[in-house]
């Protein structure tokens, strides 16, 4: 049976209930946006106990369709003000899924300011007292709950981040290792459940069931069809596992569109050293491990396992966003300290992207020189002690570059770019700039058709076709992160046109009625509608789907290129909402 | 002779022997799609291609300096 749980961090009291008809036949953003939009007062302070937090497995997670294991995190973001869907991989959204639960909703907040752990099995969710781990990374915090409830549980955590309320902080997921190395990264939303003191939810799935397909053979044969069509595909088939996602940055540096010390650059000279053919080659000699999946099922597996010289863990990936951060952003060309930025940034519960990126500002402010490595360990390393400054590189690049009066500050509605320049790539900033969840390349990654050559051609450098590319992409994003499928499988999906078909049969099946592709982007377009309210009813207009200043007036080498695409235009990506 | 740079990515380095990069001499007017062939790289393995960190096509056709960022498919985020 599938139940919603409300958990109430004022009375600390547990309800379960039936999910009303809306919500039966979506799920992951599709829920967690349905949800903040029907039950939060738009204007309400991210951090009050207004918020709500809700974290939400996909459609079909859990139900064995491939790569379908992804989590949404939804709330009220501190970050952006925004409405926010945040969503990762690792192991809870199965776990959530196969305990039946479509939701769990957290409210209110503890009045004794008390830090607490959520148990969640096949009895229930049990709120218990958890101030022992007060002020504990992400790591030692599940490593604890491992050693207590043995391999099988899957964890959602926060870091040192998560409880001093930072904008920039994180809710850690565990892999399939049990490490808490996946993250709803971006909007802060570690601070939102920090702010509901929920230091860490076990999920233990054992005793529950996998959802069951209304049509077992129909869901079987979609979900077959789709396996093959991810494993023929040369870039979810080979691309991705072999080289893991940060094969992009030798791509976007040639393209010119890497953005390079906060943004002054489209090209860095120390890409090779930080790219995906060399990680590759580092990780092979090392011992470590590429082709690694964050969760069973996935059948792509970018990710990889990272290891020191003496073979000894470190971290996963790194992933091409947390490379090109510390790396690129910040003008550092060493993969090691990378590597160790990354698993510090997965203990303290920081957003990456949104981490490198800040540390970027702090290097254009001149608190430490752009390619110091070790400089920006220890920026990285204050967060965690949280000092004055460590709280402010953990609020952001926004706040930072207010506080250090740096002009040139790469964010939309408060959130970092991520690794692509939109002077050079015109439809990421389309994407960035109108985006209900401020800068963001996954809502709708232009990046497809203006770099790869996947899911048509549109000329990166010139501003025709953007809005289009744009629009449709984010549609078609809103609706994959309903299904809990993971993005990935959209490389493949824009390629085949049977891909959309093998999707909808898994839809039909799982829901025993005729699902059909209008009926999957109808999920995103209402999704998207929804957000877009949320965000006018708390504040937002035209004004703030534009990119910051100097993206119109700086030109970036080498294309000497500046963002072209005008502000009527942008106006009207979201004309498809009322239609 | 016309020297141009071939700059080789991801799976495709082993065709020039894990080489990242390699100066090929050409003769002028000569076309990307020939100039791959010459090294031995299967062109429908090539999936993105850039001229000078633009983006191009196998038929088009390279001058003396030319840089080129040849990819198979590839993606991530
Ligand atoms: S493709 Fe990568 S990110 Fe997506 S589910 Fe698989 S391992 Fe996780």
């Amino acid at each position: 049976m599938a139940v919603i749980y409300r958990v109430n961090m004022t009375d600390l009291s547990v309800r379960s209930e039936a999910p009303g008809p809306g919500y039966l036949e979506t799920g992951g953003r599709g829920l967690t946006s349905a949800l903040i939009a029907a039950e939060v007062r738009p204007t309400c302070h991210p951090l009050s106990p207004e918020n709500k937090l809700v974290i939400a497995p996909g459609v079909l997670t859990g139900t064995g369709a491939p790569c379908s294991g992804r989590l949404s995190v939804g709330a009220k973001s501190p970050l952006t003000g925004t409405i926010k869907e945040s969503n990762s991989g690792g192991m809870g959204a199965i776990a959530m899924a196969t305990l039946g639960i479509r939701a769990i909703i957290l409210e209110g907040k503890p009045a004794d300011r008390g830090l607490y752990r959520l148990i969640v099995n096949t009895e229930g969710i049990q709120i218990e007292p958890a101030d022992e781990l007060a002020g504990l990374g992400n790591y030692e915090t599940v490593g604890r709950q491992y050693e207590e409830f043995g391999d099988k549980v899957s964890c959602l955590s926060i870091g040192q981040a998560g409880e001093m309320g930072a904008a920039a902080a994180s809710i850690a997921v565990t892999d399939v290792e049990g490490r808490p190395t996946r993250h709803c990264g971006r909007g802060g939303l570690g601070a939102v459940m920090g702010s509901k003191g929920v230091k860490v939810i076990v999920i233990d799935p054992r005793g529950g069931h996998r959802p069951k397909p209304a049509d077992v053979e129909a869901f079987k044969r979609g979900a077959q069809k789709f396996q093959e069509i991810l494993k023929g595909h040369p870039l979810t088939g080979e691309g991705l596992p072999t080289y893991g996602t940060n094969a992009l940055a030798n791509v976007i540096n040639q393209a010119g569109a890497y953005p390079t010390r906060n943004f002054s650059q489209g090209q860095f000279e120390g890409t090779e050293a930080i790219s995906g053919e060399h990680q590759h080659d580092v990780i092979l000699e090392r011992g470590g491990e590429i082709a690694h999946a964050c969760h069973r099922g996935c059948t792509i597996k970018c990710s990889r396992i990272y290891v020191d010289e003496n073979g000894q863990y470190v971290t996963k990936g790194p992933e091409y966003e947390t490379i090109w951060a510390h790396g690129a952003d910040c003008g550092i060309d060493d993969l090691d300290a990378i590597a160790r930025m990354d698993r510090l940034d997965d203990d303290f519960g920081l957003d990456t992207i949104e981490t490198g990126a800040t540390i970027g500002v702090a290097m254009e402010a001149g608190i430490i020189p752009f390619g110091d490595a070790e400089g920006a360990i220890g920026l990285l390393e204050e967060v965690g002690r949280g000092t004055p400054l460590g709280r402010l590189v953990a609020s952001g690049a926004e706040v930072l570059g207010k506080a250090y009066g740096v002009s040139r500050i790469p964010t939309v509605k408060g959130q970092s770019m991520p690794a692509y320049d939109p002077r050079a790539v015109q439809g990421i900033g389309v994407t960035y700039a109108t985006s209900t969840m401020g800068a963001d390349h996954t809502a709708g990654y232009s990046i497809a058709a203006n770099v790869l050559g996947v899911g048509g051609t549109v000329d990166p450098l010139k501003p025709e076709g953007q809005v289009e590319l744009s629009r449709n992409l984010q549609i078609a994003t809103a609706s994959i992160d309903a299904s809990g499928l993971c993005l990935f499988v959209a490389f493949a999906v824009l390629d085949k046109p049977e891909a959309m078909d093998a999707i909808c049969d898994m839809f039909s099946g799982l829901l025993g009625r005729e699902f059909t592709a209008d009926d999957y982007l109808a999920l995103g377009k209402a999704t998207l509608a929804r957000e877009r309210e949320f965000n006018r009813a708390a504040g937002f207009t035209a004004a703030d789907d534009r990119l910051p200043d100097f993206f119109k007036t700086e030109k970036l080498a080498p294309h000497g290129a500046t963002f072209t695409v005008s502000d009527e235009e942008l106006d009207t990506v979201y004309n498809f909402v009322g239609e | 002779m016309p020297r141009v740079q071939v700059n080789l990515y991801a799976t495709l380095r082993r065709y020039v022997g894990g080489a990242p990069s390699v100066e090929v001499e050409i003769d002028p007017g000569r076309t990307i799609e020939a100039v791959l062939a010459g090294l031995g790289v299967p062109t429908d393995q090539t999936r993105i291609l850039f001229l000078n960190n633009r983006a191009a096509n196998l038929s088009d056709t390279l001058k003396d300096g030319d840089q080129l960022g040849v990819f198979p498919a590839l993606g991530g985020g």
